[in-house]
């Protein structure tokens, strides 16, 4: 006859309520593993999503995600002359907020070389990849674009040619690729007045008494404004016979540049910028875990204590202690594995609703229920104590 | 021959000038099939008695020989003990105590599991006791859709459940009325007597025990007169 079964079923009612509850709670210690995979997927999925042989960036810079790089984009001709490299592209990456179609969208623009160049966009979900050099985009599904639409960026629209449902920034915003010059002129280009106020400014300080004349100010001008042929890295493909590592000290020695290889920069993205909330969120995740495991303890204590007067009973006409252990042991499992497949069938149906991605997997579902499983044998030790300690004389006497 | 003999039986609670003597020079004799009944005020001593003869209470000196067994003072650990009540006690108490989760049927089937008596044959023997007992009609309610007295009555069947050779009741008629208290004394007496169970029963209401073959007057845990019939 199992005891804790037909406990069980005679509290239907009270079972299911905290199976409910418990399974909340299940919900976002099972929600808090997918948002940690999301965050990491997101955080490193640019840099998988380029995946080029190697990153060139700016000296001593952990760059171009990890850390801000800026380099001149004239470099790669430098770069492919480098023994050992096939090709590399200049590439631009930085974040935008715009109000289109009435709505305020935050997304990452990726600039890049259209033409057979490095870092474009991999798989399309719909349209086709770039093919113009000016005016032409291919964004994320995210964005809720068509194929059509025209965006305003900057000082000019762009088309929506090609769309894609695969990478996003390391802040998890959607990406929107153009062609290089179309990226370099939406982050530096400004407009004519601002243009003429800040030549104006300049004109000032510089011919300031005591300083330049006006005519020798006109001549240096253009060398002091903005300069926009800038990116934050190269990429590079390098030929099949060649040493990543080898090509990486060539060009870190006679370009002064930092080179990283993709796997590279995703270490510096795990141990530098992703880290700290990394380990806010396992912290989270290990609270949580806690607090089921208390509540349990506590339920599962609170439903001993109800029949400790059956126990004692039980334990009277000489019911063996491994009958009472089992008794606690079962319905703390059986509470555990209920709540832990309510919490499983709730985000398995509600994590698309997340505005960030929640990344589910079967082994962190797995090692959560196996974890679960533990802490219910934890949990279930306060009632087990108290069943043990029952004096099987309670039994005797009135109420 | 007796099945349960105790002797210089005593119980004391605390040491030193906290000491309580709960229990002092018990001297009891019980055969098979004799109904013995303890009778006396609150904290004469009956129901300590009562625990010191299932030993869940350890006394503090004396003897007790249980169907020829010695089981006090002989070595026994709690899981001989604990064997011992399932095989051959049964307990009655002040209420019925039944598992409240568990059928009549299942609260009846229960001691039998505990003694490895399962299947058809403990389906039986649940049945019989139950008919006997005038419940069989309740075999599948819970114990809360009983009344007072059918519920006594399964808790009746239930000690009797593992065949044992001594019942202990504990007041087993204090949370009933008069007719169904006398109803299920009636049946204790006819079970002692037709299963040669012996019967220790404590009370206080002499009505109750009109046919006992001893009465054991108990007062500040001194037996103060035995009535034998």
């Amino acid at each position: 006859m199992d005891l804790a079964v037909r406990d069980i079923a005679h509290h239907k009612g009270k079972f299911v309520a905290t199976i409910i509850g418990v399974g909340l709670l299940f919900a976002v210690v099972l929600s808090m593993n997918g948002i940690y995979r999301g965050f990491i997927f997101e955080g490193l999925s640019a840099i998988k999503v380029t995946n080029p042989d190697l990153w060139v960036v700016e000296r001593y810079r952990g760059g171009p995600f990890n850390e801000q790089s800026t380099i001149p984009d004239f470099f790669h001709y430098s770069i492919e002359a480098i023994e050992g490299v096939e090709k590399a592209s200049p590439f631009i990456f930085y974040g935008v907020e715009r109000m289109i179609q009435g709505k305020r969208k935050r997304f990452t623009i990726i600039g890049y070389d259209v033409f057979g160049g490095l870092g474009g966009p991999q798989k399309l979900t719909a349209g086709r990849h770039i093919r113009r050099a000016h005016y032409e985009m291919v964004a994320h599904e995210k964005l809720k674009f068509r194929l059509g639409d025209t965006i305003p960026l900057g000082l000019h629209n762009y088309t929506v040619v090609g769309l894609f449902n695969d990478g996003t920034a390391p802040d998890g915003e959607p990406l929107v690729y153009v062609s290089l010059p179309d990226a370099q002129e939406i982050l530096y280009l400004r407009d004519n007045e601002e243009i003429r106020n800040q030549r104006e400014r300049l004109l000032k300080t510089l011919t300031a008494p005591g300083r330049m004349i006006a005519e020798q100010v006109q001549q240096y001008m253009p060398l002091l404004e903005i300069n926009t042929h800038m990116v934050n890295a190269h990429l590079v493909k390098l030929k099949p016979e060649a040493n990543p590592m080898e090509v990486a000290r060539k060009i870190e020695k006679n370009l002064y540049f930092s080179v990283y290889t993709t796997q590279q920069q995703i270490d510096l993205m795990m141990q530098g910028r992703l880290a700290m909330p990394r380990k806010q969120l396992l912290l989270f995740r290990i609270i949580l875990l806690i607090v089921s495991v208390v509540i349990i303890s506590l339920v599962i204590y609170t439903f001993t204590m109800e029949k400790i007067r059956s126990i004692a009973v039980m334990k009277l006409i000489g019911a063996p202690n491994r009958l009472i252990i089992r008794l606690v042991l079962e319905q703390s499992l059986l509470m555990t594995a209920g709540s832990y497949l309510v919490g499983l069938v709730i985000i398995h149906n509600t994590y698309h609703y997340f505005p960030r991605l929640v990344r589910l997997t079967p082994f962190d579902d797995t090692v959560t229920f196996f974890i679960a499983l533990a802490g219910a044998l934890i949990a279930s030790v306060l009632g087990i104590v108290q069943a043990i300690k029952t004096e099987p004389a309670l039994a005797l006497g009135g109420n | 021959m007796a099945i349960l003999e105790i002797q210089g039986l005593q119980k004391t609670f605390g040491t030193g000038e906290l000491a309580v003597n709960a229990l002092q020079d018990i001297n009891i004799s019980l055969s098979a099939g004799e109904l013995t009944a303890l009778l006396g005020p609150s904290g004469s001593g009956k129901t300590t008695l009562l625990l010191c003869i299932s030993l869940i209470h350890e006394p503090t000196s004396g003897t007790i020989v249980f169907d020829g067994e010695t089981i006090y003072n002989n070595g026994w650990t709690g899981t001989d003990l604990r064997r011992l009540r399932r095989e051959k006690i049964g307990f009655v108490f002040q209420t019925p105590n039944l598992i409240p989760f568990l059928t009549v049927r299942e609260n009846v089937l229960f001691p039998q599991e505990l003694i490895g008596i399962t299947g058809k044959k403990a389906e039986e023997r649940a049945k019989e006791l139950l008919d006997y007992m005038e419940v069989l009609h309740r075999s599948n309610y819970l114990p809360a859709l009983l009344s007072g007295g059918e519920q006594q009555r399964v808790a009746v069947a239930r000690a009797l459940a593992n065949r044992p050779k001594l019942i202990l009741a504990d007041e087993p008629t204090a949370a009933l009325d008069t007719e169904r208290g006398m109803k299920v004394m009636a049946l204790l007496k006819k079970i002692a007597r037709e299963y040669q169970t012996a019967v220790i029963t404590v009370t206080h209401d002499v009505r109750m025990i009109e046919g006992f073959d001893h009465v054991y007057h108990l007062k500040d845990g001194r037996v103060e007169n035995t009535t034998n019939h």
